[in-house]
């Protein structure tokens, strides 16, 4: 009764996320329209350059719908994304969503690749400071994790291209490699994705070790350890699977905020990334692409946080638990 | 259960992820041990050339392109009538076997016999040369005056006479369309049939008679540049040149030290480093830009001659030189550079006299100082400029305020007469070989676009206009160095550099650029 009265409040709740989802994706580009009415610059001056004649600047704006009402910018923008078609750069006619496509992956790879060498590295650091606490071994980790927590990102790219492609040649420095070409490819994406990982693994080892600090004084860990269970086996199975927890929903908030990283070594790596597109794009104010851009990744923004929400609400107990109590007060 | 289907999940991904990445780790690096072929060794001596473009391509139709870096791929694909000898001023035939300036207002052209477009589009014809020169006086298919329409202001019409052969028509006597128009951008011959044929594709797909053809075209990642095997001219020395949009100069310095690009603009402030790397060459080029600060003379206290002698004399040119620049560039003491018509190499070098400033700003009624706002771009040559200025400013108890903007909001001044807010304003405008292009911007007709300083003088608008059609050399020298005395009375442009650009390049190689440092001549690319 009560798995089902949870079962059904986690419907009810994946329909709110979802309905929630679509309005922040509306919201969001609502507020990237409005944006570009504030910041001074007009597109179609820029784009064309200097030499632009003003019939040339008047067309251009009415191509890029420049000269249409906010509300009505915004519904054929919308209009048309539902068909698949994000608009067309306006200099070399290239179709937005053919671009966003190419330069998808590059990004995707490099942020999944970041955060999964975050994690490979951030868990274990912060698992064996956790079990030695206060030990020496500890403390260097906590300034090796703050160290790397506050080194930026384009710092760390920039010493691995000069030790790692300069000096020794061991790393290309440019581009993501051949399409198709999956050994050139990895070998493109190492230093990238070490210089966005590298801050992430300082963070992710603090947050596990102070969540596996406070999960391993639990009374049912004490229990554990009483049945005689090796300690590995109590860290490990017991208590690493609930300290992820926050490391879960904390890795889904830091989508966005890799992204935003991922400009930086995208530009620095010259990787054809999405992030380096969109800054590309704003620098030039050429709007089809930002608006474009940024609708691909509010929208793998909003589906990441979603899929964590719902992991979220399947691996707490408490959440479900929480979702059942509600539906029944409801009911009542 | 699905808590249990999610923890296996986790686990099993996260050994299959540590597997793979060890194993991904472990094969770039035994790679790059064992010598897999990894970039920096990929294009030597291969007859290929990497090259940095500071952007991507946008538009390769002439009459549309947005800047030198289109230029320079249009007329590698291209022919003109006539094209710059390498690294000159100077022009030399190219698709015409005869051109000759029959009168101020007639050109008379043969082109050379055989020549061919790629991709099946013909023979090159005199049909073909009027096509390509009058759709710059006509509105384009959108109904609009083509952006590079200035160029081919001069012109009235081009005759056909024969298949191979015709007259170029003059409205007026213009020296400038030779070195502007014919053997520039705007000069360069398209294919009628190909125009009509690609429709929008044209600027994506350049079609040619030129020594070289667009190969490929990866956007935002490179372009690759092959051989033409119809150019009847003498062949390219390297088989393919391959451009890389790298807008880091950071990136692209460290490119350059890992071997991985064979040619690059660099930042001057780094030439001595990358000088000192094994294999790499840097040169030098005194370009031909104008680089100033000036105010809007529209605005108080700056309505004054006297205010404004005042900042000329209190700015230290050469601190901003030394802090900016590195000390790579020289200073610039009025608009037209070094080597081009008009220069006026005698013109005044205001010594810096912070007593003389302060007492001229007694005598404007501003002894007690006053605030101010200088606008610039947030570049590091432009922040650092404005950083210097602010000092010797404060210097005669003026305050200056930076106000340093990104390029978009900075050009925007450009636009719906913006330029009246501006108060001080630190401007970079690139130069062309004929001294025409650089007073145009200066012109009432100006402000309100270009002419941020809204300065305004009928005098000097009658000079520019009499230079744009006077043909002897020696008189139209006088006019553009008078014109320049007018900006110099006015104390309204503060000259401080014709910058200098910084090329590396590896020592195999001899690249061809012109004089103005923006336009590089890939047919002209040499091994050393």
């Amino acid at each position: 009764m009560s798995n089902n009265a949870g079962g059904a409040s986690l419907w009810r709740y994946g329909a709110f996320r979802l309905a929630t989802a679509v309005l922040v994706l509306i919201g969001s580009m609502a507020l990237l329209c409005s944006l570009t009415l504030i910041i001074p610059g007009d597109p179609a001056t820029i784009l064309l350059g200097p030499r632009a004649t003003p019939e040339s600047v008047a067309l251009l704006r009415e191509q890029m719908s420049l000269n249409l009402p906010l509300y009505e910018r915004l519904f054929v923008f919308f209009a048309n994304a539902l068909h698949g078609n994000l608009g067309v750069d306006v200099i070399s006619g290239r179709s937005v969503a053919t671009m966003v496509v190419a330069a998808l992956p590059n990004t995707v790879l490099l942020a999944v690749s970041a955060i999964g060498v975050a994690v490979l590295i951030g868990i274990p650091i912060g698992c064996y400071a956790a079990v030695r606490p206060g030990s020496l071994l500890d403390q260097a980790l906590a300034v090796v994790s703050v160290g790397m927590v506050s080194t930026p990102s384009y710092v760390v790219a920039i010493t691995l291209l000069y030790f790692f492609s300069v000096r020794l040649g061991w790393f290309p420095v440019l581009g993501a490699g051949d399409p198709g070409n999956i050994p050139d490819q990895l070998h493109h994406l190492v230093l990238p994705t070490i210089a966005l990982a590298v801050g992430w693994i300082g963070y992710i080892a603090r947050l596990v070790r102070s969540s596996l600090l406070e999960i391993l004084g639990e009374p049912y860990i004490r229990t554990a350890r009483a049945y005689g269970q090796p300690e590995w086996r109590v860290v490990m199975k017991y208590a690493l699977k609930l300290a992820c927890i926050p490391t879960v929903a904390i890795l889904g908030v830091g989508i966005g905020e890799l992204m935003g990283q991922a400009v930086f070594v995208e530009v620095i790596f010259n990787r054809p990334g999405l992030g380096s597109l969109i800054f590309d794009a704003i620098r030039n104010r050429n709007y089809p692409i930002v608006q474009g851009g940024i609708l691909v990744v509010v929208a793998l923004f909003v589906m990441i946080n979603l899929l964590v929400d719902f992991a979220y609400a399947w691996l707490d107990p408490r959440i479900r638990e929480n979702l059942g109590r509600a539906r029944a007060r409801g009911g009542a | 259960m699905p808590e249990t289907l999610f923890l296996k999940g986790n686990t099993m991904s996260y050994e299959l992820s540590r597997r793979g990445f060890l194993a991904g780790t472990a094969g770039a690096v035994g790679g790059t041990i064992l010598g897999l072929p990894w970039s920096n060794v990929l294009h030597a001596a291969d007859g290929r050339v990497v090259v940095r473009v500071e952007e991507d391509l946008k538009n390769l139709d002439p009459a549309y392109r947005s800047g030198p870096i289109e230029v320079n791929v249009i007329l590698a694909v291209g022919q003109g009538l006539v094209k710059f000898k390498p690294g000159t001023t100077e022009w030399e035939n190219d698709a015409a076997a005869d051109i000759k300036q029959v009168d101020d207002k007639l050109i008379e052209f043969t082109l050379k016999e055989g020549l061919k477009f790629t991709g099946g589009y013909g023979d090159l014809t005199a049909e073909d040369v009027k096509f390509s020169f009058e759709r710059f006086i006509k509105p384009g298919p959108d109904g609009a005056k083509v952006d590079y329409a200035d160029d081919w202001a001069a012109l009235d019409s081009v005759e056909v006479t024969g298949p191979l052969t015709g007259k170029i028509h003059l409205k007026n006597p213009s020296p400038a369309v030779w070195l502007i128009a014919l053997a520039d951008g705007s000069g360069v011959i398209i294919s009628k049939k190909a125009f009509e044929a690609l429709g929008d594709k044209f600027k994506t797909t350049p079609i040619g008679s030129g020594p070289y053809i667009l190969k490929e075209w990866v956007p935002r990642d490179h372009f690759t540049l092959a051989i033409n095997p119809d150019y009847l001219g003498e062949k390219p020395a390297f088989a393919e040149i391959v451009g890389k949009p790298i807008a880091d100069d950071k990136t692209a310095q460290l490119a350059l030290q890992a071997g991985e690009i064979d040619f690059a603009r660099i930042d001057p402030a780094v030439a001595k480093d990358i000088a000192s790397a094994p294999g790499i060459k840097v040169q030098k080029l005194s370009a031909i830009d104008y680089v100033w600060i000036g105010p809007n003379i529209e605005k108080k206290p700056f309505d004054d001659v006297r205010v404004r002698q005042a900042i000329r004399k209190a700015i230290d040119v050469p601190a901003i030189i030394a802090a900016a620049y590195n000390g790579a560039v020289e200073p610039a003491y009025a608009l037209e550079a070094p080597g081009i018509l008009g220069y006026w190499k005698d013109a005044p070098k205001n010594e810096r006299d912070i007593e003389g400033a302060k007492k001229l700003l007694e005598e404007a009624g501003q002894g007690g100082g006053f605030s101010t706002k200088l606008t610039v771009l947030s570049k590091a040559v432009a922040q650092a400029t404005a950083a210097v200025v602010q000092a010797n400013l404060a210097e005669i108890g003026i305050d200056v305020q930076i106000d340093a903007l990104d390029e978009g909001a900075y050009w925007a001044y450009g636009e719906n007469d913006a330029s009246k807010d501006l108060e001080l304003v630190l401007v970079e405008y690139r130069g062309k070989f004929d001294p025409g292009f650089q007073t145009q911007w200066f012109t009432a007709d100006q402000i309100g676009t270009w002419n941020w300083q809204r300065w305004n003088s009928k005098e000097f608008d009658d000079l520019h206009r009499q230079g744009g059609i006077e043909t002897d050399p020696k008189k139209r020298e006088q006019i553009y160095i008078d014109a320049q005395k007018l900006m110099d009375d006015s104390a309204a442009f503060w000259w401080i550099t014709h910058n200098a650009y910084t090329f590396a390049f590896k020592d195999t190689l001899s690249p061809g650029i012109l004089p103005n440092g923006n336009q590089w001549q890939y047919a002209s690319f040499k091994a050393a």
